[in-house]
């Protein structure tokens, strides 16, 4: 499923070449303009990736009126700026098309980056009913992500103007999250979340609505909602726990990276579990290639694979230095074969965290409690 | 490679994946994931990327808790084995 539309400007997005104009710059291309406009209904998001000065970018994002979680302008390679764009909002090569005009651009992205799906400018007015394009689930949130990856861009360039850090800036942006009991209303946001998010994910399968449900009515269901001065992100996470503290579900935007709300979910969890009396809480999880980021943030909370043998005689000669043409290897593909889609299968583990001694602390940011 | 010649390169690293230059003349026994760096999944995974690129490492892959995150020294010390 593409997630992420990285467009040329000159011959593409403009019916024209931008630096070329004396005076007045071309218009939009009215045909793709409006293929881009219906994706971002669609919940995909737009980039530039373009050989133009900066102002080319600030142009047409005043001329076409869409929101760009990210532009490249300047003279280098089109794969480099793709990979900045790809690192910069966490995607993967499989979730990213690139539109350009311009033949060689298009070699020379889908030479380097193989799995970005390359496209022409006609390509692109067909690609509209293509199911690549075509998420089965769009939400309001969903529709609305495009505007919040170009808040996103804006926070993270007053971030890097502002110095200091993390905390410091989540307290100047006046960063507001909630934590609370989900109801009836959320339900779709939160199967969304567990079919769209990989990297804060414990699992790798979409959880159904009515399981939710059932959480949900026994009290099980927690979402998180967040937004600050930049703008409302709604809700951007959830967990679903058992009634023994087991978490079967937990699920975060990646809107949220690096803005300390998988942290603060965990924290809040360890405290209910421990105000209830639970000696540990336990998070099952499939790790895969993807989802490094979320034990990060199990590690930085404490947590332990309680369940993971310490690695066998066979792991540790497939991770021997005699084994360095293999290096892209994940803990995933050491124990088990590739999966469909030639991703390697995931690897079942039981992250735990006991309850005596300090927890987790939320920062003074983070409401968890009841929705007003 | 030693963990010392390691750790000299981590520094600098560190500083940049947190964006914050001080953070180069922490010590290396300073918790990373304290206050003091405040390591998270955005800068964490951000810091794995580089090290894999400069040393040819995959933290993830090898050290499913990440231990080796712990301190500077502990990092250190993991790469140097296997790089």
């Amino acid at each position: 499923m593409i997630k992420c539309v990285v467009w040329d400007i000159d011959n593409t997005l403009l019916a024209g070449t931008y630096l070329e104009s004396a005076g007045q710059p071309p218009a939009p291309d009215p045909g793709l303009l409006a293929v881009a406009r219906e994706l971002d209904g669609r919940g995909i998001v737009h980039a530039l990736a373009s050989k133009n000065p900066p102002e080319a970018a600030d142009y047409v994002g005043r001329v076409t009126g869409l929101p760009f979680a990210a532009a490249e302008c300047g003279w280098g390679r089109k794969s480099e700026a793709i990979g900045r764009i790809m690192a910069d909002l966490g995607l993967a090569q499989d979730a990213v098309a690139f539109v350009d005009d311009d033949m060689l651009e298009r070699a020379e992205v889908g030479a380097v980056l193989a799995g970005v799906l390359v496209l022409t400018p006609e390509d692109a007015i067909e690609a509209v009913s293509w199911p690549e394009f075509s998420p089965a689930v769009i939400t309001a949130e969903g529709r609305r992500r495009g505007l919040m990856y170009a808040q996103r861009r804006q926070r993270q360039e007053e971030a890097r103007a502002f110095g200091g850090s993390r905390d410091d800036f989540l307290r100047y942006a006046g960063t507001d999250v909630l934590i609370a009991p989900a109801g009836p209303a959320d339900l779709p946001r939160l199967h969304e979340l567990s079919v769209r998010t990989h990297q804060f994910n414990t699992g790798t399968e979409p959880v159904a609505e009515a399981r939710l449900a059932g959480a949900q009515a026994a009290g099980g269901l927690t979402a998180v909602w967040l937004r600050d001065r930049f703008g409302d992100d709604g809700l951007v996470g959830g967990a679903l726990v058992e009634a023994d503290w087991t978490v079967s579900m937990l699920v975060m935007s990646c809107r949220a990276l690096g803005r300390g709300l998988l942290d603060a979910l965990l924290a809040a969890l360890c405290g209910q579990a421990a105000a209830s009396g639970a000696g540990e809480l336990r998070i099952p999880c499939l790790i895969t290639d993807r989802n490094v980021p979320l034990r990060l943030a199990l590690a930085a909370a404490g947590f332990r694979a309680a369940d993971s043998p310490a690695p066998t005689a066979a792991d540790s000669l497939r991770t021997s230095p005699s084994s360095k043409s293999s290096r892209g290897s994940t803990v995933s593909e050491l124990a088990a074969p590739a999966g469909p889609a030639g991703r390697p299968a995931p690897r079942a583990v039981v992250f735990s965290r006991s309850l005596a001694g300090p927890l987790p602390v939320l920062p003074g940011w983070v409401i968890v409690g009841e929705r007003p | 490679m030693t963990s010392d010649d390691v750790l000299a390169e981590l520094r600098p690293m560190l500083a940049g994946v947190t964006g914050r230059p001080e953070v180069a003349a922490v010590t290396a026994q300073t918790a990373l994931f304290g206050p003091e760096v405040g390591l998270d999944s955005l800068t964490g995974t951000l810091l794995l990327v580089e090290i894999q690129e400069r040393f040819g490492v995959d933290v993830a892959a090898e050290d499913l808790n990440l231990d080796s995150l712990a301190t500077l020294a502990t990092l250190a010390t993991f790469i140097a084995q296997r790089a």
